[in-house]
This record gives C-alpha cells, sequence and structure tokens, in this order.
C-alpha cells in the first residue's frame, strides 16, 4: 500500500497574548492509501488542529508533511489551493455551503473551479446528480441550503468533498451536528466511500463513529499517545464488538 | 452589564463598527455642507446685493453731456427715495497691456474708477470691505486676472489718451454691480492721484466719462419711465436683471446644490443599508440575549444606545469636516461674489442635529427586527428554515460561466436588495457627472448659436473699429466699415461678406409700461433669417417680434401692439413672432428690416460675422480663421462654437466645475465600494473560508468579489447613460431658461456619454472593489469552522 499522507515531527505553536502555547508536539504518523483513519482525543488535545495543519487548511510551525510523495509546506498558496481543490476533500462538523447558491452547485462548484477533469458543465451536472443519487438525495438538488435538514445537508456536504474525485478526505467531526440517526446515515456513506478505495481521515469524539475506521489515532496534549488498528469495517453485525475493543483500548489512554 | 456588553460589542466588531461610524461621518458632512450651500445658492444674489448695498434700479450713462443731467432729473421723480452716483472712465478693450507690452483679452471695455468715489462696498478676496487702493496699485473685478493669468503683485500698463500709467495689481475685488460674467465690463479700481492722472487727460473725460447710478425706488415702472428722460443711457438694469447677471455663478452654484442633494441621498441610502446589515448580522447575539430572558425593549435600547454614541462621535467629526468641505464646493461659484446666508455655522449644527436623530430613527426602524428574532436564530446561524422564497436565482449547472462571474452574479440576483445601495448610489453619482457632460458639451458646441444669433463662417469681436461705429452718424457709416473690412479680408484671397447686428436702446410702451428696451437690427442680415419659435418675422416697418421675457413684461402677445419710439417717429409695432435669445438675458425685441432705427441710438454692435462667399471647407475656415487673427492682431476672431462659448463665459468655470464634481463623485464611489465590501467580508468570512479550504485561490475570491461591484457598477452607469440624456433636458433646460433660451437642443456626445465617462467611474469601482477585496487574502481556511 502506498502512503498518502505522512507527517514527520510536525510541530503547530500558537503564541497567544505573548504565550506561546504548543499544540502539536512533534507528531509522526503516517496514512496508507484505503485506510479511514480516525483521530480521537480530549477537547483541546490539538486533533482539529491537526486535520487542518496535514490538509495545509493551517500552516504549521516545524516539520513536514508529505502528500502522495509532495511535502505541501513547500508549496505555495496556490499549489496547496491546487491540491485541496483536486486531490483533497473536506467536511466540517457545520454543514458549510454557499447560501446564495441550491444544493447541486454548491456540489458542482469545486468541479467547475477545478480543471482536472475535463468536461463539459453537462457532464459535471450529470456527475454531481450521480453522487446525490448514490447518498439518497437527489430529491433536495434543487432546493436553497436552507430548506433541508442538517442530515441531507451534511450527505451534500459528502457528495461537494467527493465531485473531484479526491485522494483523500478529509472529515472534522463530521457527525458532531447531527442525531444518531443521521449520524448513522452519513457514517454509512464514509465507510461506504472507503470501501469503494477513497482514503479518509477524520476527527470524532464519537466511538461508535470511530469504530467503523480502520484505525484509531489517540491524542494527548499535541503528541499521539497510541494508535489501535482494528482493522476493515465490513458489516454491521461487527460493530458491537469493534465498539467493545476500542472503548477498552480508549479506557487505556485514559479516555 | 449593558454597559459592559456595548463596550464588548464596540472592540469587538471593530471592522463593522468602524464602518458604521465613517458613513455617519460622510452623511454628517455631505448633509450639513449641503444644507448651508442649498441656504447659500437660494438666498446667494440677494445676500450679496444686499451686503454690497444695490437698491432698486441701476443705470449708466456714457459721455460728460449726460454727466450733470442725471441729478436733475432724479432730485424731481418723486419715487426715486434716493440714489448715488459713481464716476468711471471707458477704456478701450486695447489700453491694458501686460507688463512685457503684449495685449491682455477683455470681453468689453474696461472701466477705471477711484475707491475713494465707491458709493457701494465692494469686497476682497476674503469678503472683507475694500476701502483703500495703495498708490501705483489697482484692484481688479470679475475675471480678468484669471483669463490673463495674471496673479497678485503682477504689473499692468494702461496707456489711454494721452496718459500712460503702470500699476501694480494688489488683488481682485468683488464688485456686485458688474463683476458678474455677463456684464463683460471689467472694473478697475484705482487709488484717487492715479485716477486722477487718467482724468487730467481732456478728451478722455470729454468722450469716455461715465456715470454708474444706483437707484433705490418704491415704484420701479415709475423710476424707470422718469429715467428715460436722462441722456446718454447706455445701460438700465433693476435688481432682478442684475441678479440674473449672476446666473453663470447662480448654474454652478446650483449644480453645487444638485450634487450635495445627490450626496445626501447617497450618504442616507448606504447609511440605511449599513445600519441594517449590521443589526441583521446580529442575530446570534439577539438570539442568545433572547434565549437568557432579555426582553425586546431592553435589547432594541441597548443597540439604540451604542448607535448614539456613534452617531455623536461621528456628527462631532461630520460637522468639523463638513465647513471646509462646504467651502470647497462653493469656491468655484463663489470666486466673483460674495456667497454666504445669514444663518452662517448654525445650519451645519441644526443639520448636523437632524442627521443624528435620522440615523437615531434609521436605527430605530432596523432594530425592529429584534422582535422578529428568536432564539432560534443563534442556534441556527439566523436560519429558521421558515423562508419560501427561493434564493438561487441563477443555475451553475446552466451556464458555462466561471464559478467566480456565476457566484458575483448569483449573488446580486439573490440579494437584490443589497446590492441596491450599490446601484443607487453609483447611479446617483454617474447621471450627476453625465448631466454635466451633457451640459458644457452643448455649451461648447454651436447648437446655441441661434440663441445668440445666426450662424456664420467666423465672428471677430474686440476690433477697435467697433467701439468708434457705437458713435457712427449713420447706418450707411457701419455699412461702409463693415465693407472696407470684408475688402481687406478678401485682398488676403478670402472673399467674404460682413455683417453685424446692433443694439438699440428705444422707448417701447404698451399696457401703461414705458421703459427702455433694446430693440436689434442687423445689416447683412435680415430679419427673417433668424429663428422664431413661433409666429412669423417681423416683414413691416411696424411689425416686431419678442422674447417671452418681453412679452411677458408688456403683456403683449403675437398680434398686440407695443409702441416704439424711434425719436423721428412713434410706431405702434405689431408683435408677429416669438424668438428666444440669451442676449441681454433674453430681454429684446428684433425690428423689422424696414424700421427706422437710427445709429444714434445704438448701444451696443456685437460681433462682426463674416460669411465666405466662396464655400470653403471646415478645414479650410480654420486655417482662414488663423489668418485672420494674423490680420488684426487685436480683435478675437472665432468660429460658431468658440463664438457661443464667448458669449456664455461660463463655459471654462462649468469645465472647472464638471472635473471637481467628477472628482468628487470617484471619492465618493471609492468611498462606498470601499465600505460596503469590507462589510461584506465581514459577512461572508466563512463562506470565504469554506471556498478556501475547497480550493479556491485567493485570486479566484478576490475576482468573485470585485465582480460583483464591477456589475453593479456596469448596470448604474447603463441605466445613468440611458437617464442623462432625459434628465439633462429635465434639469438643465430651466437653467438656460434664466438666461433666455427654453428650448434648447442638446449636445449629446455618445462616445463621452456611453463610454469615457461611464468607464471612469467603473474603472475606479473595479479598482477600488480589487483593492478592498485583496483583504480576503487575511482569511484563514481553519475560519470555515467559525460559527460567525
Amino acid at each position: 500500500m502506498s502512503k498518502v499522507l505522512t507527517a514527520k515531527d510536525l510541530c503547530k505553536t500558537y503564541i497567544v497574548n505573548k504565550r506561546q502555547n504548543n499544540v502539536l508536539k512533534n507528531v509522526n504518523f503516517s496514512i496508507d492509501e484505503g485506510e479511514m483513519v480516525a483521530i480521537m482525543g480530549p477537547s483541546g488535545s490539538g486533533k482539529s488542529t491537526l486535520l487542518y495543519a496535514v490538509s495545509g487548511m493551517d500552516s504549521i510551525t516545524a516539520g513536514e508533511v508529505q502528500f502522495c510523495g509532495k511535502d505541501i509546506t513547500k508549496l505555495s498558496e496556490k499549489e496547496i489551493a491546487g491540491l485541496r481543490l483536486d486531490e483533497m476533500g473536506f467536511i466540517f462538523q457545520q454543514m458549510y455551503m454557499l447560501k446564495n447558491l441550491t444544493v447541486l452547485d454548491n456540489i458542482i462548484l469545486p468541479s467547475c473551479q477545478s480543471n482536472k477533469i475535463k468536461e463539459s458543465r453537462k457532464e459535471t451536472v450529470h456527475r454531481g446528480e450521480e453522487l446525490m443519487r448514490k447518498l439518497d438525495i437527489i430529491s433536495i438538488a434543487d432546493n436553497d441550503i436552507t430548506e433541508v435538514s442538517g442530515g441531507q445537508l451534511q450527505r451534500a456536504c459528502i457528495c461537494r468533498s467527493m465531485i473531484n474525485n479526491p485522494k483523500i478526505i478529509f472529515a472534522d467531526e463530521p457527525t458532531g451536528a447531527l442525531n444518531r440517526t443521521s449520524s448513522d446515515e452519513v457514517m454509512d456513506e464514509l465507510t461506504k466511500l472507503n470501501n469503494d478505495g477513497t482514503t479518509i481521515m477524520l476527527v470524532t469524539h464519537d466511538v461508535k463513529v470511530a469504530a467503523k475506521c480502520t484505525r484509531v489515532l489517540y491524542i494527548v496534549d499535541g503528541n499521539i499517545k497510541g494508535e489501535y488498528n482494528i482493522g476493515k469495517y465490513e458489516n454491521d453485525s461487527q460493530i458491537r464488538e469493534r465498539e467493545r475493543a476500542l472503548n477498552n483500548w480508549l479506557m487505556e489512554m485514559g479516555w | 452589564m449593558y454597559l459592559n456588553i456595548l463596550k464588548k460589542d464596540l472592540k469587538r466588531k471593530k471592522t463593522m463598527n468602524f464602518i458604521l461610524l465613517m458613513f455617519i461621518i460622510l452623511a454628517v458632512m455631505f448633509a450639513a455642507s449641503g444644507l448651508n450651500n442649498v441656504l447659500t445658492v437660494m438666498n446667494g444674489t440677494d445676500y450679496y446685493l444686499d451686503k454690497a448695498g444695490i437698491r432698486d434700479l441701476t443705470v449708466v450713462t456714457m459721455g460728460s453731456e449726460s454727466a450733470g443731467k442725471a441729478s436733475p432729473v432724479l432730485e424731481k421723480t418723486e419715487c426715486v427715495k434716493s440714489y448715488k452716483i459713481e464716476e468711471c472712465i471707458s477704456g478701450t478693450q486695447n489700453c491694458i497691456r501686460h507688463e512685457d507690452g503684449t495685449k491682455t483679452e477683455t470681453k468689453n471695455n474696461p472701466l477705471f474708477q477711484s475707491i475713494s468715489d465707491a458709493k457701494l462696498k465692494y469686497f476682497d478676496k476674503n469678503n472683507d470691505v475694500v476701502r483703500n487702493v495703495a498708490p501705483g496699485e489697482v484692484m481688479i473685478a470679475g475675471n480678468f486676472m484669471q483669463n490673463n493669468d495674471l496673479k497678485k503683485g503682477d504689473k499692468i500698463n494702461i496707456t489711454f489718451g494721452n496718459v500712460q500709467i503702470k500699476l501694480k495689481i494688489a488683488g481682485i475685488i468683488k464688485d456686485a454691480f458688474l463683476g458678474s460674467d455677463f456684464m463683460g465690463n471689467t472694473r478697475f479700481f484705482l487709488n484717487q492721484a492715479d485716477y486722477e492722472k487718467l482724468s487730467s487727460d481732456e478728451n478722455i473725460i470729454k468722450n469716455n466719462l461715465c456715470n454708474l447710478i444706483y437707484i433705490e425706488t418704491d415704484d420701479l415702472n415709475a423710476a424707470k419711465s422718469a429715467i428715460a428722460d436722462i441722456p446718454g443711457i447706455a445701460f438700465t438694469g433693476d435688481r432682478s436683471l442684475l441678479k440674473m447677471c449672476y446666473v453663470t455663478e447662480m448654474i454652478i452654484a446650483f449644480i453645487v446644490l444638485i450634487l450635495s442633494i445627490c450626496l445626501i441621498i447617497v450618504s442616507f441610502v448606504v447609511l440605511r443599508f449599513s445600519i441594517g446589515f449590521t443589526i441583521s448580522e446580529e442575530y446570534r447575539e439577539i438570539g442568545v440575549m433572547k434565549a437568557i430572558g432579555l426582553k425586546n425593549r431592553k435589547i432594541r435600547s441597548l443597540y439604540i444606545i451604542k448607535y448614539l454614541i456613534m452617531s455623536i462621535v461621528g456628527g462631532i467629526i461630520g460637522f468639523f469636516a463638513s465647513i471646509p468641505f462646504g467651502n470647497m464646493l462653493l469656491m468655484s461659484a463663489s470666486r466673483n461674489m460674495m456667497i454666504g446666508n445669514n444663518a452662517g455655522i448654525l445650519i451645519n449644527i441644526v443639520s448636523t442635529i437632524g442627521t443624528i436623530c435620522i440615523i437615531l430613527m434609521f436605527a430605530y426602524s432596523c432594530t425592529g427586527k429584534v422582535k422578529k428574532f428568536t432564539p432560534i436564530d443563534a442556534i441556527r446561524c439566523g436560519q429558521k428554515g421558515e423562508r419560501f422564497r427561493k434564493k438561487s436565482f441563477l443555475r451553475l449547472g446552466k451556464t458555462n460561466s466561471k464559478p467566480s462571474l456565476y457566484m458575483a452574479l448569483n449573488d446580486i440576483l439573490s440579494a437584490p436588495r443589497r446590492f441596491m445601495t450599490i446601484i443607487i448610489s453609483f447611479f446617483i453619482c454617474t447621471l450627476f457627472v453625465l448631466i454635466l457632460v451633457n451640459t458644457v458639451s452643448t455649451m461648447k458646441s454651436p447648437n446655441l448659436i441661434s440663441t445668440f444669433g445666426t450662424e456664420s463662417d467666423l465672428y471677430i469681436s474686440g476690433l477697435d473699429s467697433s467701439m468708434e461705429l457705437i458713435g457712427a452718424e449713420s447706418r450707411k457709416d457701419v455699412e461702409n466699415e463693415l465693407k472696407r473690412i470684408a475688402d481687406e479680408i478678401t485682398a488676403e484671397g478670402m472673399p467674404c461678406k460682413l455683417s453685424v447686428d446692433i443694439q438699440y436702446k428705444y422707448k417701447a410702451a404698451s399696457d401703461g409700461k414705458e421703459i427702455l428696451v433694446s430693440c436689434a437690427q442687423s445689416i447683412g442680415i435680415r430679419a427673417d433669417e433668424y429663428e422664431y419659435t413661433e409666429g412669423s418675422a417681423p416683414k413691416n416697418k411696424n411689425e416686431i417680434a419678442v422674447t417671452p421675457q418681453i412679452s411677458e413684461t408688456f403683456g403683449a402677445e403675437i398680434g398686440d401692439t407695443i409702441t416704439i419710439d424711434f425719436g423721428s417717429e412713434k410706431i405702434d409695432c405689431i408683435v408677429t413672432a416669438y424668438f428666444q435669445t440669451m442676449n441681454n438675458l433674453g430681454e429684446l425685441i428684433r425690428l423689422s428690416d424696414e424700421a427706422p432705427a437710427d445709429m444714434k441710438f445704438a448701444a451696443v454692435l456685437r460681433q462682426y460675422q463674416v460669411d465666405f462667399t466662396d464655400d470653403p471647407s471646415d478645414k479650410e475656415i480654420e486655417s482662414r480663421k488663423e489668418k485672420i487673427q494674423n490680420l488684426y492682431d487685436n480683435a478675437k476672431v472665432m468660429n460658431s462654437a468658440e463664438y457661443c462659448m464667448d458669449c456664455l463665459s461660463v463655459v471654462p468655470a462649468m469645465e472647472a466645475v464638471k472635473y471637481l464634481l467628477l472628482l468628487i463623485t470617484v471619492i465618493v464611489v471609492i468611498l462606498v465600494t470601499l465600505l460596503v465590501e469590507r462589510s461584506f467580508i465581514s459577512d461572508e468570512r466563512s463562506q470565504i473560508a469554506i471556498l478556501k479550504a475547497i480550493g479556491f485561490t485567493n485570486g479566484t475570491i478576490v475576482k468573485w468579489h470585485t465582480l460583483r461591484f464591477g456589475i453593479a457598477a456596469l448596470a448604474a452607469a447603463i441605466l445613468a447613460a440611458i437617464a442623462s440624456i432625459p434628465m439633462t433636458d429635465l434639469c438643465i433646460t430651466p437653467i438656460f431658461g434664466m438666461m433666455g433660451a427654453s428650448d434648447i437642443r442638446f449636445n449629446i456626445e455618445p462616445l463621452r456619454i456611453f463610454l469615457i465617462y461611464p468607464a471612469v467611474i467603473f474603472a475606479v469601482t473595479i479598482a477600488a472593489a480589487w483593492i478592498t477585496a485583496l483583504h480576503t487574502r487575511k482569511i484563514r481556511t481553519s475560519e470555515a469552522t467559525n460559527v460567525e
């Protein structure tokens, strides 16, 4: 398996009121192609900061981040933007979309901006609709984003993150703002995507969500304290057992 | 607690609060200076004439013979309450030269007067009364200094008769009677000793002495009838006529007034938007306050107190800024007159308080939205899902445009009210500039020629003979002189004929009124060659055409009669036609070719009109203009457009005002763009961050934001260009009407109206929006997770 993402001695320091706050301290890890990795840890441990740092959304203080063999810390702002557009997908806790666009237009927007896939606008629309159909939200294609439920909107965000066929999807607490049913639906979609070969790195507090991932990294005070390899999630019958095992491990970690 | 919330708010939302403060300052500044200017302009000429001491009727007599004859007539006229007489010497257009001997340009004959003999009040550029002029110095009224590129301290030579004096210019003087552009006679105020040098020449006293008589009366018509008996009257003008002479200054002042009103509208439109905008951005705070149990009234009062504090701070700054700003606007109009109003700075204070009240009213009405906000707004970031109106108008999937252009267009169509503020502001600013462009371009074109006379190839003014011809014995002498000049020009290979329009002063009576009026009859141009707005040209001896102003004065319409005393005989003349003219501010009668006009009554000889008989091309005419100019060094040779500009001496000032207003418009456009774009950025931080997070570059986001303003500016420019044509007619025709012409064919230059000027405003908008949008580069992708 080739490595999609590698972080070496990653450090991130904030200066707040002249006080240095080391959020990430020499973090090292890597993610292989096709993996679904969850980052867990207590609040303020640096989970989201790690996600933003390795995805190029935030700058780092020291270290190296290799994305498909490229050190993204050495790329220009424009080159990183190009990577995010063409090779990465993003899902956030809040379902941020442009408020003046319909759900479908929000989904196809990155593809219209990208030069990666050479196709007509009609074909882009068709792909967007296919994705929506796959995630069972085709009925809201022409709706404004204020007219749909949170679960539908998050699935639309997944569609948007998928539209440019990215190598990796970064998700920051994708189910954090959803109820259990919607959360399960979203996670089902993400595991389906992972099963189809898309690499996913997500931040979560939810053991049930993490239990569907292949590996869990536990972060405390800016350091990866441990990692737990659960293996590929294949069907719902495994879920209870995976949750139990993960819970035990997390308790060992001090969760 | 409220104070703490308020302090936190002012601190935390620095950008939006600063933007709001800026709008408040602008609104107060525009409103205070604008309202002061409105009052100043409305009272402008009355204020000035009162301060100077101009009374009800002003008369000018020429020649030493008439010098002592005015007083006895006025003494015995019962309706004359008081009068004052000033003595002047009338020079020639060539008697004043620069220090190096080159000629100076004066529109008509200059007048020299001793400051010691001043009966009116004359003011310096600081509006202080001038009481003394030092020996060897001169103070000059009107635009003489500006037209001849002279400044304080420069020297001029006066050579008149046997007298030669060198004088140092001590500065400009504001002359209420003769200082206006329409009067044309520049008055030079000398020290008594220097004046006595001029008056020591007996010939000068005999031929060039003139008296300026200022009469106070309670019966203007009776006074006008009485003074008709004074010999040698060259000019009679009542106060309303003198006021009209400041029409050029008042045109500029009125333009400033319209600009002030535009600026007030723009500032209030933008202010209303920004208050509404900031309130709607507060849904989260308002929702939270409601959730913890604060009542609507309390929440509302919190915001109103915030706006009160901001409007007081902004009001104070705006008030102080309004004084120099208002003065700057009026500067071009107040060069030749003392502009002011009796209320002074009080107006600025009142309008500042008024503006603060309006701001609070806006705040009150906008905070009405507080009632609609619920705690859910705090939770759902302002979206309750209860809006059924479609927001997105365009479909990205159905266009082939780049996302930046699509998003820009879609934003405008989705939130039209938000962008309407920009479109209205830019529309008003652009429209105003275009109206002025149309006006100036009309004034610079030959379109107005029919309001000054007939169209000829060239016009010559300032020939030495023209002044002498005023005293010619008969029309034959004038005809001979015209023939002599025509022969001279023909001898240079430019075959031509010359003509001239002459204005006579005759007593005219109708409907019980008898007044001295100007009557025009030409040599070389038939009466039917002039344009008439109604009726047919006067043909017979007892037929005349009148302007609407004369018609109104005598109450005489077509078919009525006006009795004109030609000296040799009194003729009951039938009005056969109306015509419009900007000569004499529209107070003119046109006589038929058969009327017994006598040079004894001639008052004004207008420019010689040259018509070439060999039908030369326009290019050839321009070349001949140069040749004739070389032939008559002292004269001024003009084509028809230049002749119109010369008659309308307001053109250079209007041109300057046009550029000043373009500059102000550009500044307003920049300010509005800058402040509104900053508001948008502040509102759209999370959307921008999201776009960055999904891979949009800074360049694309800057382009998206810039295009929105570009589209709005383009829409405003197109609307303004289309509206400028009817609006020019609507706004400017009454101003030309004040000068005597009510039927104007405006010269619309499509290149300027539809391209150059809208392009300037469009380019400025794009540049301002682009520079401001660069601020989006500072927004980090990680802000995508920030709820606010």
